[in-house]
C-alpha cells in the first residue's frame, strides 16, 4: 500500500476541495484572515515599538540626572528655600565615591543666544559640555568630529553645531569645519556638524544646540566653579535607582542641605522611562499574541467543522473508496492532507496579504520599521501546518469509523 | 475450492439481536457462475457483505482462495478486498467528481501503481467495455448501462478472484439489465472469472448455474440451472 505524498494525492485533495469551491473558499478566508491579523499586528507593534524608540536613539539608557534646586527643610541653622548649586569638585566627589559609576558628566548651558556667519543668523542654545557627556547623548557626527576632553582642558574655543543650527548658517551644505561662527560676542571656530535626531536630550535637544567645551562656557558665561547639571551613568549591568540614597546624601553631606529634602536635589532617571516603555509594549505584545492567535484558532475551528461536514457528506464516497481497498490510513491521511492544504493554502495568501500591507504601510509612514521578518513567517507557516494537521485530526478519525457497508446504506 | 463456507453465524444487535444467518455452509468454484436469491430480510446482503469481507460473522469458517478470513484486521481485510475482490453495487458507486477512466483506475491508485499504467490499464478495460469514447465523462453525463459498466470494468481492473454484484440490475430497465446480463454472462464464459450476483429478480438468477436460495438465513436449496429454465418468464427477457 501507498505512504507517500506525490501527485496523486495532491490531485486526489485538489479534485475534492474544488468540489465545493465556495465552501472551501468561505473556509479558508477564516484562516486568511487570522494570520492576516496576527502578522499585521505583529508588524504593526515592533513598526510602532521601533518609531517610539527612534526618539530615544543614541541616548545611554541608564542615566541619571542631576538638578539643584531650592533647599524645603531647614538644617544646621538655616532655613528653608535657601538656594545652592551643583559645583565641578561634585564631579569629582562623585566619581571618586561611587566606583559604580561610569561617566560623570558636568553640563553649563546658555539660552537665548543668537549665532551668526556671512549674514546668516540663528538662535541656538548653548550646551557646555565635558567629552565623556558624548557617552550618555551620542552625537551623529556628519562632519568633523565632537568635543573631546583635551578640548576641555585646553579651553579651546570650538563648537559642534547641530543639524537645524547647520542648516541655517550653512544654507549652501558643503563640509562648514575650520569656518568661525560667532555666538554672542565670540567667535567659536566649527570643528564637527551633529545630525543626531533623537528626541530624549537633555537641556536642549542637539539639533538645536551649540555644544562648547564645558570650561569654555563657564568662563564664557561667569558662571566659575558652578553647573547647571550633572549627568550619571552606571557602569555595565549597574541599576541606577538603587544609588541614588548614596548619591542624595553625598551631595547634601558637601551642600549642608537634609539628606531627606527631596525637593533640594531633583534626580532624573531615565531608566524609568524606558522600562515603562518596555513594559508597555510587553503588554501590547501579548494583546497582539492573544488577539491574532485567538483569531487564528477561530479559523482553524472552522476549518475541523467544515472538514466534520464534508466527511459525513462523503460517507459514500469513503465508503466506496474502502470498499475497492483503502486502507484505513489512505482515508484518514487524505482528510489530514485536505485540511493541511486548505490551511497552508490560505494561511499562505494570508503571509502573502499582510506582508503587501505592511509594506504599504512602510511606504507611507516612510519608515522602514513594519516589514516581519523572513523567520516570521516561517514560523506562521510551520504554524498552520500544525493547525491544519490538529484540524484535520477529529474529521479524519470520524472518517476512519466510516465502514464499507456505509457506503451500500446510505442510499 | 475457491470459497468455502462453514456454518457461518451472523447476529446483529441493534437493541434486541437479530440472527440473521443461521448456520450457511456452502462452497463455490473457480469459475462458476452463482446467483444468491431471497426475498429482502431473508440475509442475502449480509451473506454478501460477508463473502466480500465488508461484514464479518461471529462463527464457522470462511476460507477464500485458501485464505481463513477471520478476525481480520482492516487494513488486511482493504488489502484482501482489494486484491481478491472486484464489487459491482446496484447504484453503480461511482465516485462523481471523477471522471470513468478515474473511476477505473481508483483501485490500482491504492496498490500504488504508477499513474501513467494504471491510466494505461484503465483505457484497456473500458476498450473492452466498449467506452472508449466516454473514459472522460462524468457519471452524470452517462446512462445507467453505461455507468454500470464502468463500475464493472472497475471491479474486473485488480484480476480479482471472484466479482460480486448487488443487484446489478436493481436501478437498470429491462433492456440494459439484459445487456449488463449478458456481459457479466461473456465474462465468466470466456475470461472464466467467477462471479456471484445477489438479486431477488428470478430472470437476473436464471442467468447463472447455479442458484443459490436463501430464506430466514439457511440455505433453503441449491438448484441446478445449467439449462437456464428457472425464470418463469422465459429465459430471454428480464421480468421488471
Amino acid at each position: 500500500m501507498r505512504h507517500y505524498f506525490d501527485f496523486d494525492t495532491l490531485r486526489e485533495i485538489i479534485d475534492s476541495l474544488f468540489r465545493n469551491r465556495r465552501r472551501t473558499i468561505l473556509t479558508g478566508f477564516g484562516i486568511f484572515w487570522g494570520l492576516f491579523m496576527l502578522l499585521f499586528l505583529v508588524g504593526g507593534g515592533n513598526g510602532l515599538k521601533h518609531m517610539l524608540s527612534e526618539n530615544f536613539e543614541g541616548f545611554a539608557s541608564n542615566t541619571m540626572v542631576m538638578i539643584s534646586s531650592n533647599t524645603s527643610k531647614p538644617w544646621k541653622g538655616m532655613k528653608e528655600g535657601r538656594y545652592w548649586q551643583l559645583t565641578r569638585r561634585d564631579v569629582k566627589r562623585l566619581k571618586a565615591l561611587m566606583p559604580e559609576l561610569d561617566v560623570v558628566a558636568p553640563i553649563v548651558s546658555n539660552w537665548g543666544q543668537t549665532a551668526y556667519y556671512k549674514g546668516n543668523s540663528t538662535n541656538p542654545g548653548v550646551k557646555g559640555i565635558s567629552g565623556d557627556y558624548n557617552k550618555i547623548e551620542q552625537p551623529l557626527i556628519k562632519y568633523g568630529r565632537a568635543i573631546s576632553d583635551s578640548d576641555v582642558e585646553q579651553e579651546r574655543k570650538v563648537c559642534v553645531i547641530g543639524k537645524r543650527i547647520y542648516n541655517d548658517l550653512f544654507p549652501e551644505g558643503g563640509d562648514p569645519c575650520g569656518e568661525f561662527i560667532r555666538v554672542g560676542s565670540v567667535f567659536l571656530q566649527v570643528i564637527g556638524v551633529d545630525f543626531s535626531s533623537g528626541n530624549l536630550s537633555i537641556n536642549g535637544s542637539s539639533d538645536n544646540s551649540v555644544i562648547i567645551p564645558f570650561s569654555v562656557a563657564a568662563k564664557l558665561y561667569k558662571r566659575g566653579e558652578n553647573v547647571d547639571l550633572i549627568c550619571m551613568t552606571g557602569k555595565n549591568g549597574i541599576k541606577m535607582k538603587p544609588l541614588e540614597p548614596r548619591v542624595r546624601s553625598i551631595m547634601a553631606r558637601e551642600h549642608l542641605f537634609d539628606p531627606t529634602d527631596d525637593q533640594a536635589l531633583m534626580v532624573l532617571n531615565t531608566e524609568q522611562i524606558f522600562s515603562i516603555v518596555d513594559n508597555l509594549f510587553r503588554g501590547v505584545n501579548f494583546l497582539i499574541w492573544l488577539v491574532g492567535i485567538g483569531t487564528l484558532l477561530a479559523g482553524a475551528v472552522g476549518v475541523s467543522n467544515i472538514m466534520m461536514v464534508t466527511v459525513r457528506e462523503r460517507t459514500v464516497e469513503i465508503g466506496i473508496r474502502r470498499a475497492i481497498g483503502a486502507v484505513p490510513g489512505d482515508i484518514l491521511s487524505q482528510i489530514i492532507w485536505e485540511s493541511v492544504t486548505l490551511t497552508l493554502a490560505a494561511g499562505s495568501a494570508g503571509i502573502v496579504f499582510s506582508v503587501l500591507i505592511l509594506n504599504v504601510v512602510e511606504v507611507i509612514a516612510h519608515k522602514p520599521f513594519f516589514q516581519i521578518h523572513f523567520w516570521t513567517a516561517i514560523l506562521a507557516a510551520l504554524l498552520l501546518s500544525v493547525l491544519g494537521v490538529l484540524a484535520g485530526l477529529a474529521p479524519a478519525l470520524r472518517a476512519m469509523k466510516i465502514k464499507p457497508v456505509d457506503a451500500m446504506r446510505d442510499e | 475450492m475457491l470459497i468455502e463456507l462453514n456454518n457461518i453465524h451472523k447476529t446483529y444487535d441493534n437493541g434486541q439481536p437479530l440472527h440473521v444467518l443461521k448456520g450457511i455452509d456452502l462452497s463455490i468454484e473457480k469459475g462458476e457462475f452463482v446467483s444468491i436469491m431471497g426475498a429482502s430480510g431473508s440475509g442475502k446482503s449480509t451473506l454478501l457483505n460477508i463473502l466480500g469481507i465488508l461484514d464479518n460473522y461471529d462463527e464457522g469458517e470462511y476460507h477464500l482462495a485458501g485464505h481463513l478470513i477471520k478476525n481480520l484486521s482492516e487494513r488486511e481485510s482493504a488489502t484482501y478486498r482489494n486484491q481478491m475482490i472486484g464489487f459491482v453495487f446496484q447504484s453503480f458507486n461511482l465516485i462523481g467528481f471523477k471522471t470513468a477512466v478515474e473511476n477505473v483506475e481508483l483501485p490500482l491508485f491504492y496498490q500504488g501503481m504508477n499513474r501513467h499504467r494504471r491510466h494505461e490499464i484503465a483505457m484497456s478495460y473500458l476498450e473492452k467495455m466498449g467506452l472508449t469514447d466516454w473514459a472522460s465523462h462524468y457519471p452524470n453525463e452517462m446512462s445507467g448501462g453505461q455507468k454500470q459498466r464502468v463500475a464493472i470494468a472497475r471491479a474486473l481492473i485488480t484480476h480479482p478472484e471472484i466479482i460480486l454484484a448487488d443487484e446489478p440490475t436493481g436501478a437498470l430497465d429491462s433492456k440494459t439489465s439484459v445487456e449488463v446480463m449478458e456481459l457479466l454472462t461473456k465474462l465468466n464464459r470466456e475470461d472464466g472469472v467467477t462471479i456471484i450476483v445477489v438479486t431477488h429478480e428470478s430472470g437476473v438468477a436464471n442467468c447463472a448455474d447455479k442458484i443459490v436460495h436463501i430464506k430466514d438465513g439457511l440455505i433453503e436449496r441449491i438448484e441446478d440451472n445449467r439449462q437456464h429454465h428457472s425464470s418463469v418468464f422465459g429465459t430471454t427477457t428480464i421480468m421488471k
